[in-house]
């Protein structure tokens, strides 16, 4: 089968992959994509979150039978050739990571959110990322979307002519 | 003089005579180039640094980067003694050598009193104890990442590393230009004398030959680095996908291996029923069973194709469990396993009751001071059991191959995993490389050997490859070293100033009397007979762990008493995050805060009035209070409490708000103050703040780990659950500015937080939670 993975098609050979795979094993042992991590298995703590179709989901519990034909997008694949995510930006500003191993996966979520609500409400923010993270960067997770969001929507307006 | 004080006295008095005060510790630390060398066109000049051709710099990095910081931390201190671009330092896995080893965290494993123990005015007994053991440690040089002592171990050897590896480089520079060191200077990370410069690549050759004398690290003063907020040198890749945990290193030809473990703690693996039809599931390579390393449980695993195969499989196999057997080899009924009701119900029993015990701790006369006693209060307090739940599940990655084993593991304690995995692999030490990785947490869980010893045993079954083991989160949780269950009875009186009650103001009656019997396992012993058996004894030393955080609290308060009964239950017990100090904080700071209620003081102002001798306690606490605007009116619904510890010789106040929300508690804002001594970078010791406050409120809300017929009751994060973001308090970190050494951040943010809530809960609803996790009604 074919895995449409952050613009690149991978071809996977029959005998390394099965419909029922969950798409975070075909990511980290078949194609070695390893930034996405695994937490739980259950989907419980978010630390596999990738994109399907520009939607975020738990890649632990998504068979690979349900990823045929769709775009999947990995940590890997946030960044553009451009340059970081406004998002990746302000993780950095904000030195949002400790131990780092749920940041793929807050990352992945925070960027759905973005997407969705590119000027996120608290209230929204606390519905869309459900991560667990047990370095508790919480606090620094919700300042950096809020950052990133500012960041964004200055970029999106043009920029104020100096008058002379 | 005491019985310890003696037998101290003659030990430092034997060492005195055998080597003398005048070796200069630290600089015994500093290595030979030969202890780092490097590859071609790599210059090292001690077993610290290496100056590369470019005229960067390579540092030995003893330590592991679990969140800490510290693979931040360290290459600051090299960086400003350099005055060098801290992008410039990058760091590579130290090596074996005992200089690498942790001598801070052994010196601050001694039971002593932090009243013996302040910097600068150490009591002889507690400076000749300091001394022997910092030289016991730095002859076995352990290295361990743990007991917050990275920066407080580093701080004096590596500065010194680079201080020295300056001086040469700046005499080499002298000689080749012939003119005065003192002339020449170091900017921007080279050498400049007039219209001349040079990079540190290009004078390395030069500088080994030299032998500086008389080097000393820079002052507070001439300190640039120290101090700044530099960005983390690991947050780059750790929001690209691109940092390396162990689950992620990918050798060539690599297999992968589930882990199963006997459910019941202590249990056996019998017959693999199905074994020859989980060989014929797609993708496995092999059934192994796992011995019970380390103090682990035994278990099975299977190699396969990919981690997904080897769930499966391992899923698949129908294991016969066998039972753990009692003293005639008959395996014991369930009614006879651990049972954690019945732990905790014996721990209560024994602190209110039982008599026996190590004494850590005495002054004046309890006994009698309660005797005459014009008023009295007593307590119980209790902890469960708690699992580690790091976010990044137990692995480990091994290849054994023409007698060589080479490691890729996420681990807190390199020098013991090389001599153990060696051990176990049957080869000589000199021939293990070990690659130690990101920890994806490490909170005290990856000071065991556990799952080390299983990555050996796997690739001992496929030689020739290398083989990655994985632990289910379910497997996780349910075989973990826990932090253990505890209870402690706490009894204050007070003498006839109580009857003058009510002309004392807000600051209350001062107590005349504290005592404390504490119950619970000991963790040291137990750790030590798991991962270093060579320094096991027959008998438990007293534990400072044990009683760590009760027996050693700030109050001037005139007659103490201060003992724990150390148990040993079957539930294994490890380091979790502050470790003692962790509920031993909850249950004091209570307490303390039950006094102050029944004095009708203010609990900041109660505490203060017992602190007038610690003025550095005093000023943490005043300032974590008027940050936190102790004493205003605050929303309607919401309440104040306030907690103080020191821990890891750093002192954390915090003030925590709390509301009710569906009759369960819900923290909105913590303010915290520290004096973590010297600061090396305030945004890492914010972040350990954060981190730590959130740590310690997902066990003050919801920890617990149940243990029933020898079974852990919880498997994962719907049983197990962790705080979330949408429940985390706004944190502000406030630090108070200090010239001591640094002492510890990654620990002391978690103890006072669960007194804190628990305090406010208490002004909010009058209800005294004395039980972890905090539940009303």
């Amino acid at each position: 089968m074919d895995l449409h993975i952050n613009g690149k098609t991978h071809p996977v050979r029959d005998d390394q992959v099965a419909p029922d795979m969950p798409l975070l094993w075909a990511l980290r042992d078949v194609l070695h994509l390893t930034g996405t991590k695994f937490g739980c298995g259950i989907g419980a703590c978010g630390a596999c979150t990738v994109h399907v179709d520009g939607q975020a989901v738990r890649s632990c519990v998504m068979p690979l039978s349900a990823v045929q034909g769709r775009e999947v997008r990995t940590i890997e694949g946030l960044a553009s050739p451009a340059g970081l995510h406004a998002l990746q930006t302000a993780w950095i500003a904000q030195q949002v990571p400790q131990c780092g191993y749920c940041q793929s996966g807050m990352l992945m979520a925070a960027a759905d959110l973005l997407a969705r609500h590119p000027q996120p409400t608290d209230a929204q923010i606390d519905e869309a990322i459900a991560n667990l993270c047990r370095c508790g960067t919480y606090p620094r997770v919700r300042a950096a979307i809020h950052a990133a969001a500012r960041a964004q929507g200055a970029a999106a307006v043009p920029a104020p002519q100096v008058l002379r | 003089m005491k019985r310890r004080t003696f037998v101290l006295s003659a030990l430092g008095g034997a060492g005195l005579l055998v080597v003398g005060w005048g070796v200069a510790p630290q600089r015994s630390r500093l290595g030979k180039p030969e202890d780092f060398a490097g590859s071609q066109g790599e210059i090292a000049l001690n077993g610290w640094i290496r100056i590369t051709a470019q005229g960067r710099v390579v540092m030995a990095m003893p330590r592991a980067e679990m969140g800490q910081g510290v693979h931040t931390a360290l290459p600051m201190l090299v960086a400003d003694e350099l005055d060098m671009p801290l992008e410039w330092v990058s760091t590579e896995t130290a090596g074996p050598q005992s200089i690498y080893g942790n001598v801070a965290m052994f010196v601050e494993s001694l039971p002593f009193h932090p009243r013996s123990t302040q910097p600068g005015q150490e009591t002889v007994a507690a400076r000749t104890g300091q001394w022997l053991v910092g030289k016991l440690a730095r002859e076995l040089g352990l290295s361990v990442t743990g007991g917050s002592s990275s920066v407080t171990d580093a701080w004096e050897p590596v500065r010194l590393a680079a201080a020295t590896a300056r001086a040469q480089l700046v005499a080499a520079a002298a000689q080749r230009w012939g003119v005065p060191a003192a002339e020449v200077q170091v900017l921007n990370g080279a050498l400049q004398h007039g219209a001349r410069r040079a990079h540190l690549g290009e004078l390395a050759e030069a500088a080994v030959r030299i032998q500086p004398e008389h080097v000393r690290p820079k002052t507070a003063a001439q300190r640039k680095l120290i101090g700044q907020a530099a960005l983390r040198r690991d947050v780059p890749a750790k929001v690209r996908g691109q940092a390396v945990f162990g689950i992620d290193v990918r050798p060539p030809g690599l297999l992968f291996a589930a882990v199963r473990m006997a459910p019941v703690l202590g249990g056996g693996v019998g017959a693999l029923r199905n074994e020859a039809e989980v060989l014929r599931m797609p993708g496995v390579q092999k059934c192994l069973r796992l011995g019970a390393h380390g103090g682990a449980t035994a278990g099975v695993a299977v190699v396969a194709q990919t981690t997904w195969h080897a769930l499966r499989a391992v899923q698949a196999l129908d294991v016969q469990w066998q039972a753990p057997a009692d003293d005639q080899g008959q395996p014991r009924p369930p009614q006879a396993l651990a049972d954690s009701d019945r732990i905790l119900q014996a721990l209560v029993r024994e602190a209110r009751e039982g008599d026996g015990g190590t004494t850590f701790h005495s002054r004046g006369d309890a006994a009698q001071a309660e005797a005459q006693a014009h008023h009295q209060i007593e307590a119980t307090y209790q902890a469960p059991y708690l699992a580690h739940a790091t976010m990044e599940p137990m692995n480990g990655t091994a290849l054994l191959q023409d007698g060589r084993l080479t490691l890729w593991l996420p681990t807190q304690v390199p020098s013991q995993v090389r001599k153990l995995a060696a051990k176990a692999a049957g080869v000589d030490e000199e021939h293990v490389v070990l690659h130690v990785t990101l920890l994806g947490g490490g909170f005290g869980r990856r000071l065991e050997v556990d799952y080390v010893l299983q990555a050996v045993e796997a690739a001992q079954a496929m030689p020739g490859r290398p083989v990655q083991i994985l632990w289910p989160r379910e497997e996780d949780t349910t075989h973990d070293f826990y932090r253990p269950a505890s209870a402690a009875h706490l009894r204050a009186s007070w003498g006839a100033d109580w009857d003058s009650a009510g002309a004392v103001g807000a600051v209350g009656v001062r107590p005349q009397s504290l005592r404390i019997h504490s119950a619970g396992d000991a963790i040291t012993p137990r750790w030590m007979a798991r991962t270093l058996p060579a320094l096991a004894g027959p008998v438990d030393m007293p534990d400072k762990t044990a009683m760590e955080g009760l027996f050693d609290q700030p109050y001037a308060i005139a007659h103490q008493h201060m003992r724990h009964a150390a148990t040993r239950n079957e539930v294994p017990v490890g380091f979790w995050r502050s470790v003692g100090h962790s509920h031993h904080a909850f249950f004091i700071e209570s307490f303390i805060d039950e006094m102050a209620a029944e004095s009708k003081a203010d609990p900041v102002a109660f505490r203060l009035s017992l602190l007038a001798d610690m003025p550095r306690h005093a000023a943490v606490l005043r300032l974590a209070a008027d940050k936190a605007g102790w004493g205003a009116p605050l929303a309607a619904g919401r309440a104040r409490g306030v907690a103080l510890h020191e821990s890891f010789g750093s002192i954390v106040a915090q003030v925590a708000e709390v509301a009710l929300e569906n009759g369960a508690p819900r923290v909105h804002r913590v303010v915290v103050a520290v004096d973590c001594g010297t600061v090396v970078n305030p945004d890492i010791v914010a972040q350990q703040m954060e981190s730590g406050v959130i740590f310690g409120l997902t066990a003050a809300l919801h920890g617990r780990i149940d243990v029933k017929g020898g079974m852990v009751q919880q498997k994962s994060f719907p049983d197990y659950p962790l705080l979330g973001l949408a429940q985390s308090p706004v944190i502000e970190t406030h630090i108070v500015p200090s010239s001591l050494p640094p002492t510890g951040v990654g620990e002391p943010g978690t103890p006072p937080i669960a007194p804190a809530v628990a305090n406010a809960l208490f002004a909010l609803t009058g209800k005294r939670l004395r039980a972890l996790p905090l539940r009303l009604g």
